[in-house]
């Protein structure tokens, strides 16, 4: 609460709408946050897929050619870049949340769990298929 | 050499709104903004501005610069070479010219009860381990200036919210060995104007003169709070 005496006289200032747009700091801080849009249409995406795959055939070769459509490729590798960016700065805030380690060994240490376990999954999910 | 620099004026009594009015001062090499506006206060002894050490320990010559909230003496006019520009502290109502309303600040530190809470009534000291001092020693380090509240959208959009520095100097008390007052302090970071009101835009460890990072204050703070939460499910 602000002081009385002053309340009636001071200049009280309003934040504009567009505070994001004055410095570059809160631009990258937007791009972050907006970082979900694209990974909504993949989620979106996968569980399509999901859904295709328990209708049969017919209907996993239409998702199948769907996600080869360029526009959905497209916003899928938006999607990709969106978050290895927003890994980016999950890895670089998460060791200033739980500092457990030197920040910078434990953000190298992410991005190795990051790629072993993503290389992983391609090499069983490349031998199932 | 002759810089010109602007400085936004209010005078209550006759303005409706703070407006850039423009200066010519001498800078050299050393000149840091705060000894800028004080050579301005010598032309027009009607510019007000708060300042006291001019060595960044009191905190309180905190101006925005170039929309940047910074300490006066610990920012140097020859890294301006382009435009100047000095206003009053964002997200604090004005009083006169760059003398911000700070009482907001203020009450939200006081509620979040920061001294040591201990119900020992013993006249021996209490002793602390390197180990003990290293957990809360850089949240230790703010000096109540108020530039992470500036820099803070959240606190912008919601001058509710208990803010950085607050919630870092409740960080500070939980986090130190001698006090026994986390009980008393976590309904206030568990509140919605606590620590959860915090998205982590992290701009107020950028801004602040200490290092202290207040981010990382709050967002261990997050953590602190959901554990609080957790145990207070499992405990009647």
């Amino acid at each position: 609460m602000p002081d009385p005496k002053s309340a009636s006289t001071a200049y009280k200032p309003v934040m504009s709408r567009h505070w994001w747009l004055q410095h570059r700091y809160f631009q990258l801080y937007m791009l972050r946050e907006a970082t979900v849009l694209p990974l909504l249409f993949f989620i979106i995406c996968l569980l399509y897929g999901l859904f295709s795959l328990s209708q049969g055939e017919v209907q996993w070769q239409s998702w199948l050619t769907f996600m080869a459509t360029p526009w959905v490729v497209l916003l899928n590798l938006l999607a990709f870049s969106a978050s290895l960016y927003h890994a980016k700065t999950f890895f670089e805030l998460f060791p200033r949340v739980m500092p457990l380690a030197p920040a910078a060994l434990m953000i190298v240490a992410q991005w190795l769990a990051t790629f072993i376990v993503a290389a992983g999954l391609i090499l069983l999910l490349g031998g199932w298929l | 050499m002759n810089k010109t620099i602007s400085i936004s004026r209010y005078n209550p009594e006759q303005d409706s709104q703070p407006q850039l009015q423009t200066y010519q001062v001498v800078s050299e090499h050393s000149t840091s903004v705060l000894d800028a506006l004080l050579q301005v206060q010598q032309q027009d002894p009607s510019l007000s501005l708060r300042w006291s050490c001019r060595m960044a320990i009191c905190g309180s010559c905190g101006v925005m610069i170039n929309g940047i909230p910074k300490l006066g003496c610990k920012t140097f006019v020859r890294d301006y070479p382009e435009q100047l520009v000095i206003s009053p502290l964002a997200h604090f109502a004005v009083e006169k010219d760059l003398i911000v309303d700070m009482s907001p600040f203020l009450q939200h530190l006081s509620a979040v009860k920061p001294y040591l809470i201990n119900a020992e009534k013993s006249l021996q000291p209490h002793k602390q381990t390197p180990a003990q001092l290293a957990k809360y020693q850089q949240f230790a380090n703010c000096i109540n200036c108020g530039l992470c509240y500036s820099a803070c959208p959240q606190f912008g959009l919601n001058p509710e919210f208990i803010g950085p520095a607050a919630i870092t100097l409740a960080q500070r008390y939980n986090l130190d060995s001698r006090d026994q007052g986390k009980a008393v302090r976590m309904p206030q970071l568990n509140s919605k104007n606590g620590v959860w009101a915090c998205t982590f835009v992290g701009f107020c460890s950028e801004v602040c003169p200490k290092k202290v990072d207040p981010a990382a204050a709050v967002n261990q703070g997050k953590v602190a709070s959901a554990s609080d939460f957790i145990i207070s499910m499992f405990t009647p």
